[in-house]
This record gives structure tokens, C-alpha cells and sequence, in this order.
């Protein structure tokens, strides 16, 4: 299942790109990421507890962050494996600086097995895009938020 | 004389099954009983690194934990019974071992106090996996890439290529060759009972008995002896009600066997029911062909040759009967039409997936469906009407018995008169003319035809891996009331009512004397059980048969009761009588009986003094009591007798199906379903119109709505019937049915064999209706299933 | 198919029930059950406790009070199916529970239950968006009301915040000439709606359209007012012509929704032409 887009922010490619790669703001992006701890360069274990609605899973597993071209480029992979199955996602994200922000193209491919292949293949689509969604907009929070990057004339 | 075969008796079955008192599987209730639950791989393909059970294992009320390191030198292999050049038969152990080869492959078995417990300590088991490449698409496994059994080299189970004739010269001689690519999606037979075993060990008698939802208790029953090395003498095998099995449960699966080996090691019942999630994952499926025809013809229509050349996806292990299902395709290659050289080449292909197996027509619905749709794409090439390419290709009634070229001798038939009949039925002239009509209003209306013959009453012995035979027991008790026990153990065909209306003919006597056991190999004769069609051509003539031995028998006790000579009496309508002749020499006439005061629970005495004519009912008492029987006969009155039929039956037909096609949304719908079917004799016709009824609802499942869907990593993602579309009342038109009838041969009842006929008959149907409604856009197939979308988008463009 | 472990109560009033939600965070209302347990059943939900609001007597109801048709939350399909009054005076409910699953779940299933639950291919959520109808919420701090429109947030997600219960849905009654339709494909296995398409028109005696408002289940994560085809149909005199036009804007800025039986596409396209076929079907109902 694949899903992709462009996602515009209103702030420099480096700060977009800081933001993008720094674990404790990737924690509170990833829905449902409780807790992320570094093993290795780029690679931290993670527990998630996701889901939509009511129907709602822990999964514990690793976000490795691979293919690193600051400020342009980068590849997330997920992987994660609980009671309802396994979530592995990859994402592609590629930088670039539009009409004086970022804009973030994305590719992301989800493969889930177990119960959630099983059965939730019609709603599946929806769930990625509305955890992509998620995602972005608490990435907007969060660079909106952290404003050290913005010019003193700027208005917040 | 038939007082009751040929009636529409109403199923003796059902009133217990209406009000729910009918026992299957999970209403045994033992006490002490452990219950089961598996983990299963979630990956298709993966290597099992690790299990750590001890959290499992130290739960509250969790009994034993086991794994494939546990059981695999304790239980033997699935077994496979086919047996063909050269096949790869891969070691099938009950528990995977190193690997998960498919979605739903059990890993381990958690054995607890009751089912909750025992399904929550199921998920505290965590299986460390490495995912392996899955192989999924058949086309592609069959090239190379990645390995399902690495040990193998390639994914190629067997070859084989079958057919008689010359098909080079065949297609050399034809004025046009065509070819279509066809794909036969796989099919989930959904019984609605899903399985279910319960065992129980017994340490002091060291017997073991399985009650299992199963179609062959006897073979189930020989086969887990040798899996889990058990005398077969003290195993019992219990099938109590079964809630449809489609073939499904013609088979002998890992839990059956790995059920029977914790009660031994335990020393306790152990029960395992099976989810519908189970059931979709873990359950044999069906069809799961790709192929390739090409046929040549005539410009009259006339078919010089045709050539199959498919791939099977076998899926990652032989069940039972995996590898021969597709040599039955080719068996019916032919369909209902001379067709001078066939030739068929199959692969069975191994994929990361569950296995296939015998699904309701079991390899015939393929051939059928191929040549039932080459009969019409030669009609599209030739611009002929599909009817006429038919009639043109058919034997004719004289031509019986008739070799095929795929090496059978079908037994008897008159395909013409059914097609003749259907065309009738149907309003077949006006159907056209309905459809010419629709078309120049623009909508879409198509009629499909399908003139099939299938293979039944499986089988003579040499053609099938464990004996074709059926056997029966018929016994008169000493009060009078008939036993009758069949080794063709029936899971909703309704034998207890074809077989007791059979037994209640040929004695004589009122039906509701008469009771049909079956299904415990502890009471029953070896048999062999309920498939193929097989049951009333070949158990039902093994329950004639008996009753016939049975009746010699009584005959010579009746003569020596009415003191003449066995040659002088005669049986009619359940009643011995000395004839006139010797009746009037003896000079007497017929007494009053004096009813005799027996003292408390003494026999009764058969007071036949003197008579001339006594039931078969009083001949079996007298036979019990063995007071007044020759010297020479042995007492009691039961027969057995082994039927081994000589041939298969050929059961044939012609459905006709009426489609509308929504053209905003593609969506199919069936507005007119007639059906002309030819079983031969028939003992029933509410069993016969319920069977060709079902079987059209499967096909109308595989037609347009039904498809096990793995997706490219091998999930299984149509995972329940939230997703599998089997159809459903709402989605089912009125069947108008008939009957032509042809006696087979082949037996003393005449009987071909119905189970199957509406699976085989009805697909290609539907498909071929819903090509001609869409002819007007150049269309000439469709593969399976049609959904709207797919249909909607040749409409659109 | 066991549900993990999970205690029960049963609530016998709504105060009981809010009062249970408080405490347990993780706890779950049940109505009907026919789309959390089965959830549950898969484990795909594990919710610590179920608040069983299902046999709260004063959660059922279907009653006309000033012009307002109000429906208490847990009223089942069969009840509003099966209503003589909203036959007469909203025929769109009872004709939307006849597409719903099959007689058990309709005999079980609550339309609280369904529109809480928020199902993308749920049948309510389209009628209640057609209907324009009020969402009744009550919590610890009382009772507030959200517009159907705002109540679907997004796939499976509604307005409701933890520690709320749906109680109410009201509807006002229409005056006038009134046209009312849900159409539907049916999903061949779940019976959920590939496309659901309500309808609700005012008219004038001419068929001019003095107000439409319809609701679309099925294609997006969540049901959605298409105000293209509203706009385009307000004022317009209704006919075959103006109502197909009206319906190319169906799934306008949507994105929609793609699985195994229909894709995005095919979606698409089915939403045109079940938004057609509402139009013209209310229409045809009007009285």
C-alpha cells in the first residue's frame, strides 16, 4: 500500500530537515510513538501504540532513519509487531525549498500482515493517509513552535 | 416396487437440525476437557528463529505448551495420497519446525483449562521470525526466484501431461486455431461449520477416540494411526453432525493428528474449534488454475483438437489430494463433445499459501469452465450460434457407451435432449429476441449456455489412491426395525433419508422403520466416505446390494418357516409368500394368529404356524430367536456387501443463465437461471433440486463475487467474510430446474451422482452470459470473479 | 475469535454511565456491539471495561416534539425501520436501516452505536448529514450540540471527546414539499456501502430545488456534504439534465477512497453516479 504527497511548511529546508531527523520530535510525529530510544547512529526502538477510533494496537519495534542528504533527503523505516500484527512502513522524504518555505515530497509504502491485513484491508488506505496527516500537522507544530530560526522581523 | 425412491421425501435430517438439537463437534461435551489454541505464522514466508513460550507457559491454567521442536519425531507427516511420477512431496509436519511457509501455518499449541485462557496465553508466545522473500504469484514461481522448499531447487511439484490423439496433427488440420489465456481464482469453500476435533485418550483401555468434523472417518481414521503410531484397532473415529464440507473436509489435517497426541500425552479430552479466521487461513482451498487453451476447429464449427497448458498453484504443501486435483481437469477435457486429440500439460506449482485441494467439483469446474467458454469463443471466431456449435460437437445418444480422448468411457447420455430441454424451458427464441431488443435500446443483456458432463461416483478402485469401493451393513433387528449402516458418511447430502428410502423399497417395509448410522468407525464397517459425487452411486448400491444378500438369505429361512422349498416363495412389497401352487398342495389356509403372552422381557415368539406369507420383519425375529431356521444358515439376519463400481458415471446437462449489466456501474445481475440437469436415475428430487440449487449459489460465488486474494507479500487479505464475498440469499435468483433421465450402466440403482453438478455446470454459465451481454464492446472472456469494476471498465473505455 | 479480557457494567442510566467513563479511561461504550465486538473479537480492541448503554431505558426512543424529530442514541435500525411515524415524516431514516447488514445486526445494532463508531462506509453517517441533523452530547458538564457535519472528523474519529455519550440525534422536521432518498451499492461480503449516497430535498411546486442536502458514506474516510452538488442543484429546476450535472461534482476536493473491490477511481465514479440516482429518486418521492 503505497501513499504520497507533498507536504508545505513555511520554514527554512534546514530547519525542516533538523526537525525531520531529530528523535524527540519524530517521537511525538509518529502517532501514538510513546517512546523512542537511540541503540545505534540513526536507529532507535520504539514503542507505538496506534490505531484509529476503537481499534487501537501496541507495537513495539525500530525507526531507523537511512540514506541521510541533509537537508535534502532521507528514508524512514518502521517496523513494528504487536497482537494485531506487523506494521512496516517506508518513508522517502526529499526537500525542497518552495515559495520561500520547504516543501516536503513524501513516498510512503506500508506493509502490515496478521489481523490487520486479514481484515482491515478496506480501511487500510485511510488509516496511512490519516497517520501521514497526523504526522505532518504535528510536525507543523512542532516548527512552529520552535522558532529560534525565524528572523526577528518575521511575525510569528 | 418404489413406494418412496423417487418421492419427495422430506429430509428425516432436518427437524433435529431446525431446532438445534443436532450434536456436531463443539456440543460434545466432555468432562475435564483441555482446550486448544494455535499460533499461527502471520508471515508467508519466514524463518522461525526463536519461540519463547515461558510466559505461556507460566500462565494460570495453561496445561502445556508445545512446539514443532516437540511434536516433530512424535507425530508423523501429513499425509499426501497422491501418487504421480515423480512428484515432490515435502516433509508436512504438524507444527512447523525451522520455517512458516503460509499465513495461518500452526507454530504452536497452547493447551489450557478453557478456551479463553488458552486463546490469551496464545498471544504471550512470541515467535522471533526473519521474513524470507514470499512466493506468491504461480506464473512467476514457476520460472524460479525465490524457493518455496529451498531442498527442492525450483517450485515445480510435478509435470505432467495427459491426453490421447494426435493434438499436432489436430490443430494442424483445423481451418482457425484460437487461444485464451484463463485464470480460476482460488476459492475458499467456507463450510459452514467450520472444523473441529475433540479427543480423548482413555490410559487404562489405551485407546484413543477422535471426533472429528470430517467427510472420510475410516481414512481419517487409518491415517492419524499412522501419524501418531497408534494401533488402528483402537482408534475410533467419530463423526457426529457435519456442517458441510465442500471437500474441504475430505482431508486429514495437522490438528486432527496433533489433537490425538496431547490427549495421549495428557491423559485427558483436548478440544480444538475452529475460528472462521482458521477456516479462511488454514483450510484447504480450491481452483487456483492458470492456463492457457488453444483449440482448433472447422469453419464448421467442428473441434479437431484442444490443448491445456496450466499451471496449478498447489500452494506450500500437499494436503491429501493437492497434487491430483488438476489431473482431474484433464480428465474432463473433453466436456460434452468429440474432440478427436487432447492434450494436457500441467505444472503444480508450490507457493507460499495455503494449500489446494478438493473444493465442491474438485479440477472438473476448470475443464468445464474451458470448454464451455472455447465452445463460445469458437462461436464468436466462427460467427455461428453457440447452441449450434454444440449440437454440432456432441455424441449422439447411439454413440454410447463414448471414448473421449482424454482416456474415459463415458457411460451414457443424450446431451441433446437436455440442451433440447433447457432451450425449451427458457424460451430461448424469445430470450434472443428480448436480447436484440435490449441491445438496440442500448442496454446490456447477455445469455449464456453451458452444456457440461462431469465424472462421478468416484471411483473403480484403480483409478482413485485408497479404494473406490463403498460398503454397507444392512441388518433387521429382531423387533422388526432396519439398521442400515453406510460407509459413506454424509455431512448434509441427507443419506439418512436417500439411503432409508432405498432400504425401505427394497424390503418392503415402512420407512420409519428404518435407520441409517454412519460415521463411527467403532459400529461401522470400513468405508471410504462422502465425495466425488459418490455416495448414492456407489454407498447407495452397496446398501442395495446388502439388502439383497440379506433378502436370499431370508427367503431360505421363509421357505423353511412355510415348510416349501426356497425356489417356490416369492417376495413382494416386504413379504415372503409360498406361491399358489405350493400353497394349495400344502392345503391349508392362512390361520388366525393366537397373539402369544411372552413372559417380561422374553422375545416375543413368531407365531408362524402354518402360515403362508411373513414379512421380512418376522423372519428377522425368527432369524434372532434361531429356533426355526435351516440347519444350515447361521442366525441373525444382516448382510454386508463391498461395492466396487466398474466405471465412473457421467452425470451431464445444460444450464442457461439471463444477465442484465448495469452500465453506470457494471454491476451483474442474474434475471433468469434454468437449469436441466441429468443424474441419472434419481432417489430424491428434493435432495436433487437442493444439491443443483447449492451448487449454482458456489458458482454464482466464483462467477462474480468470490477470490482468496494474498497480496504480494503473501497476506492473506481476505482474511473473513467481512472481505470474502460468498453470495448470500438477496444476491440469488429463482432457479427454474428440471431433469432429463438417462440410467447409468453403471449400476443396479441407475444413479450418476448430483453433488457437484451445479459448481461444474453453472460457472461457465453466468461467465459466458455476461461475455455475450458485452459482446457489443468487442469482449470475448473475462476471467473471474466478474466484479463491476472490472466490468465497468470495459465499458468505459 | 476471543475477545481479550475485559470487565462488564451495565449502566441503567446515562449519569451511571458517564460516571464509569470518568473513572476508566480505557473504557468503552457498548449499545448494540455490532462493530466494537466484533472488533474485539479479532483484538483488533482492547478495552479494559464495556459500559453497556444499550439497555438504558431512556436511551430509545423515536418521538416528534415541536417540529424536531428527536431519536434517542441507542434506538436500533429495526426501531427507526420499522417506525410508522418516520415513514410519514422522514422517510429517509427507515429507508437507510433497510440497507443496513442483514435483520440481526438491524434487531441489535443502534444508530448511536453506528454514527459513535463513525465507519467510513457506515449508512447513518450519510442520512444524518442530509438531514442536517443535531448531534446531542452529554458529558459530566452537561450537554452540548454539534452539527452532524462537524461530528465525523475523520476515519473512525468523531467529535465525541473522552468521557462524552451520544444521547440524542435531532432532526427538525421538514415543512413543505419534500423529497428524501438513500441509495446504495452494497459491499457483496459486509453489505457496507461501497457508496452511499442520501438525499434530501426541499421543493416548490414547480420541482424547482429550494434547498438540497445531501451526505455521502463510503468514498472518503469519513461521510461529507458534497456542496457542489448542493449549490448546484439550489435553484435549479430539477431534471435529468440538471441533476447529472449537479452530480459530476460529487466527490469534489474528496479524496477518495481505493481497496480490493473498488478502487479510488472506480469510487469516483460510483459517487457521481449514486448521487444521481438519490437526486432522482427523492425527487421522484417528492410529495
Amino acid at each position: 500500500m503505497k501513499i504520497a504527497g507533498t507536504h508545505e511548511i513555511q520554514a527554512p529546508r534546514e530547519v525542516v530537515y533538523q526537525a525531520l531527523t531529530d528523535p524527540q520530535i519524530l517521537q511525538r510525529c509518529i502517532p501514538g510513538c510513546e517512546s523512542l530510544e537511540k541503540t545505534a547512529d540513526n536507529t532507535y526502538v520504539a514503542t507505538m501504540k496506534a490505531g484509529v477510533g476503537s481499534v487501537k494496537g501496541t507495537f513495539k519495534g525500530n525507526v531507523r532513519l537511512e540514506d541521510m542528504q541533509a537537508p535534502i533527503h532521507y528514508r524512514m523505516i518502521v517496523d513494528g509487531k504487536g497482537a494485531p500484527g506487523f506494521v512496516k512502513g517506508t518513508g522517502i522524504f526529499n526537500l525542497e525549498e518552495r515559495n520561500g518555505g520547504t516543501a516536503i515530497a513524501y513516498e510512503g509504502e506500508m506493509k502490515v500482515g496478521g489481523v490487520i491485513a486479514g481484515v482491515g484491508q478496506r480501511m487500510i488506505e485511510a488509516a496511512a493517509k490519516m497517520l501521514a496527516a497526523h504526522f505532518f500537522k504535528t510536525l507543523d507544530d512542532e516548527i512552529g513552535r520552535g522558532d529560534s530560526w525565524r528572523p526577528a522581523s518575521t511575525p510569528p | 416396487m418404489s413406494k418412496y425412491v423417487g418421492e419427495r421425501i422430506k429430509r428425516t435430517e432436518d427437524p433435529r437440525l431446525i431446532k438445534g438439537l443436532a450434536h456436531y463437534v463443539d456440543d460434545i461435551r466432555l468432562p475435564d476437557t483441555l482446550h486448544v489454541a494455535f499460533v499461527r505464522s502471520i508471515y508467508a514466508h519466514a524463518r522461525i528463529k526463536a519461540i519463547d513460550t515461558t510466559e505461556a507457559a507460566n500462565s494460570a491454567g495453561v496445561v502445556a505448551v508445545y512446539t514443532g521442536k516437540d511434536v516433530a519425531e512424535k507425530v508423523g507427516p501429513v499425509p499426501c495420497a497422491a501418487a504421480l511420477p515423480d512428484l515432490k512431496v515435502p516433509d508436512y509436519r504438524v507444527l512447523a519446525t525451522d520455517k512458516a511457509l503460509f499465513v495461518g501455518h500452526p507454530i504452536a499449541a497452547v493447551v489450557a483449562t478453557d478456551r479463553y485462557v488458552a486463546r490469551d496465553a496464545a498471544d504471550l508466545i512470541s515467535v522471533d521470525y526473519e521474513e524470507l522473500p514470499a512466493v506468491v504469484d504461480v506464473e512467476q514461481a514457476a520460472q524460479g526466484g525465490a524457493l518455496v522448499h529451498e531442498s527442492f531447487g525450483d517450485n515445480i511439484a510435478y509435470k505432467l501431461t495427459s491426453g490421447e490423439g494426435d493434438i499436432e496433427a489436430a490443430m494442424k488440420s483445423a481451418d482457425r486455431t484460437v487461444s485464451q489465456k484463463m485464470v480460476h481464482q482460488r476459492l475458499a469453500p467456507i463450510a459452514m461449520e467450520p472444523r473441529g476435533v475433540l479427543a480423548r485418550y482413555f490410559p487404562g483401555e489405551e485407546e484413543l477416540t477422535v471426533w472429528s468434523s470430517t467427510q472420510i472417518p475410516h481414512l481419517l481414521r487409518t491415517q492419524l494411526a499412522l501419524m501418531i503410531g497408534i494401533p488402528e484397532n483402537k482408534l475410533r473415529v467419530i463423526t457426529p453432525e457435519v456442517g458441510g464440507g465442500f471437500g474441504s473436509k475430505l482431508n486429514v489435517y495437522a490438528e486432527e493428528a496433533l489433537l490425538g497426541w496431547i490427549s495421549m500425552q495428557l491423559g485427558k479430552p483436548v478440544k480444538w474449534i475452529e475460528s472462521r479466521r482458521e477456516n479462511v487461513q488454514a483450510t484447504i482451498h480450491g481452483r487456483a488454475q492458470v492456463g492457457t487453451v488453444e483449440v482448433g476447429c472447422r469453419n464448421d464449427g467442428t473441434i479437431t483438437g484442444l490443448r491445456y497448458d496450466v499451471v496449478a498453484d498447489l500452494g506450500a504443501y500437499h494436503q491429501l489430494l493437492t497434487p491430483a486435483i488438476p489431473t482431474l481437469t484433464g480428465l474432463m477435457l473433453s466436456g460434452a463433445y468429440k474432440i478427436p486429440a487432447i492434450q494436457m500439460n500441467v505444472t503444480g506449482v508450490f507457493t507460499n499459501k495455503m494449500s489446494t485441494d478438493a473444493y465442491r467439483g474438485a479440477g472438473r469446474p476448470e475443464a468445464t469452465y474451458v470448454v464451455e467458454r472455447v465452445m463460445d469463443i469458437v462461436a464468436a471466431e466462427l460467427k455461428m450460434d453457440p447452441v449450434e456449435v454444440r449440437r454440432r460437437n456432441f455424441p449422439k445418444a447411439n454413440e454410447f457407451p463414448f471414448h473421449t480422448a482424454t482416456g474415459l468411457d463415458y457411460d451414457s447420455g443424450d446431451y441433446e435432449a437436455a440442451l433440447d430441454k433447457a432451450l425449451d424451458l427458457s424460451g430461448f427464441k424469445s430470450l434472443r429476441a428480448a436480447q436484440a431488443k435490449a441491445r438496440a435500446e442500448g442496454k446490456l443483456m447477455g445469455i449464456g449456455i453451458s452444456s457440461y458432463v462431469e465424472i462421478c461416483a468416484l471411483g473403480p478402485s484403480q483409478a482413485m489412491p485408497a479404494g473406490g469401493w463403498e460398503s454397507a451393513t444392512v441388518r433387521i433387528e429382531p423387533t422388526g426395525k432396519v439398521t442400515v449402516m453406510t460407509g459413506a458418511s454424509p455431512h448434509g447430502q441427507g443419506q439418512e433419508t436417500s439411503f432409508a428410502q432405498i432400504a425401505a423399497d427394497e424390503l418392503g417395509v415402512d420407512i420409519n422403520d428404518v435407520t441409517v448410522i454412519h460415521g463411527d468407525t467403532a459400529i461401522v464397517q470400513y468405508g471410504i466416505g462422502t465425495f466425488g459425487s459418490r455416495a448414492t452411486a456407489v454407498g447407495g448400491t452397496a446398501v442395495l446390494i446388502a439388502i439383497q444378500k440379506l433378502k436370499e438369505k431370508a427367503a431360505k429361512i421363509a421357505a423353511h418357516m412355510m415348510q416349501c422349498d426356497a425356489s417356490s416363495v416369492a417376495f413382494e412389497a416386504g413379504k415372503y409368500s409360498r406361491q399358489a401352487a405350493t400353497a394349495a398342495a400344502a392345503g391349508t389356509s392362512e390361520p388366525v394368529v393366537p397373539v402369544g403372552e411372552a413372559p417380561a422381557g422374553a422375545l416375543p415368539e413368531p407365531q408362524t404356524n402354518g402360515r403362508t406369507s411373513l414379512t421380512i420383519q418376522e423372519i428377522a425375529l425368527a432369524a434372532h430367536i434361531a429356533k426355526e431356521i435351516p440347519p444350515d444358515t447361521e442366525p441373525g439376519l444382516s448382510a454386508t456387501y463391498f461395492f466396487e463400481p466398474k466405471n465412473f458415471t457421467f452425470p451431464f446437462g445444460t444450464h442457461i443463465c439471463v444477465v442484465e449489466i448495469d452500465k453506470d456501474t457494471g454491476a451483474v445481475k442474474i434475471v433468469k437461471y434454468v437449469a436441466v440437469d441429468d443424474c441419472g436415475k434419481v432417489i430424491n428430487p428434493m435432495l436433487v433440486d437442493g444439491q443443483v440449487h447449492g451448487g449454482i449459489v458456489q458458482s454464482i460465488g466464483q462467477a462474480l463475487y468470490e477470490e482468496v486474494v494474498y497480496d504480494d507479500q503473501g497476506q492473506l487479505v481476505t482474511g473473513e467474510l467481512m472481505d470474502y464475498a460468498l453470495p448470500k440469499a438477496s444476491q440469488v435468483p429463482w432457479f427454474e430446474t428440471d431433469r432429463t433421465e438417462t440410467p447409468s450402466p453403471v449400476n443396479p440403482l441407475g444413479v450418476k451422482g448430483v453433488g457437484e453438478a451445479g459448481t461444474i455446470g453453472a460457472t461457465p454459465a453466468i461467465v459466458n452470459a455476461v461475455v455475450d451481454a458485452l459482446a457489443p464492446y468487442g469482449v470475448k472472456h473475462l476471467d473471474m470473479p466478474l466484479r463491476p469494476e472490472k466490468i465497468w471498465r470495459i465499458i468505459k473505455s | 475469535m476471543i475477545p481479550a479480557q475485559f470487565d462488564y457494567v451495565r449502566a441503567n442510566t446515562i449519569d451511571e454511565a458517564l460516571s464509569l467513563l470518568a473513572q476508566n479511561e480505557d473504557a468503552k461504550l457498548l449499545a448494540g456491539g455490532h462493530s466494537l465486538l466484533p472488533a474485539m473479537k479479532l483484538r483488533l480492541a482492547m478495552p479494559s471495561l464495556l459500559v453497556d448503554i444499550g439497555r438504558i431505558k431512556d436511551l430509545a426512543y423515536i418521538r416528534e416534539e415541536n417540529g424536531r424529530i428527536v431519536i434517542g442514541a441507542a434506538t436500533t435500525h429495526y426501531q427507526i425501520e420499522s417506525s410508522e411515524l418516520l415513514k410519514t415524516i422522514c422517510p429517509l431514516l427507515p429507508q437507510c436501516a433497510g440497507h443496513i447488514g442483514d435483520m440481526q445486526v438491524r434487531n441489535k445494532g443502534t444508530i448511536g452505536g453506528s454514527v459513535a463508531h463513525a465507519d467510513p462506509a457506515g449508512d447513518w453517517p450519510a442520512a444524518v448529514i442530509a438531514l442536517n441533523a443535531e448531534m446531542i452530547i452529554a458529558s459530566k458538564n452537561g450537554e452540548r450540540s454539534v452539527k452532524a457535519d462537524d461530528f465525523f472528523v475523520d476515519l473512525m474519529t468523531t467529535a465525541l471527546e473522552a468521557g462524552e455519550i451520544l444521547r440524542e440525534i435531532r432532526i427538525n422536521r421538514s415543512t413543505g414539499r419534500t423529497g428524501q432518498s438513500y441509495v446504495k451499492m452494497h459491499h457483496p461480503a459486509s453489505g457496507f456501502a461501497v457508496v452511499g449516497v442520501a438525499a434530501n430535498l426541499a421543493l416548490n411546486g414547480a420541482g424547482k430545488c429550494q434547498g438540497a442536502s445531501i451526505g455521502i458514506t463510503g468514498v472518503a474516510a469519513r461521510a461529507y456534504r458534497p456542496a457542489g452538488v448542493e449549490s448546484a442543484l439550489n435553484g435549479a429546476t430539477l431534471n435529468d439534465g440538471t441533476i447529472a450535472s449537479a452530480a459530476t461534482h460529487a466527490s469534489d476536493g474528496i479524496d477518495v477512497n481505493g481497496d480490493l473491490f473498488a478502487s479510488a477511481d472506480y469510487r469516483k465514479h460510483l459517487a457521481e453516479v449514486y448521487t444521481r440516482r438519490a437526486i432522482s429518486a427523492a425527487m421522484e418521492s417528492a410529495r
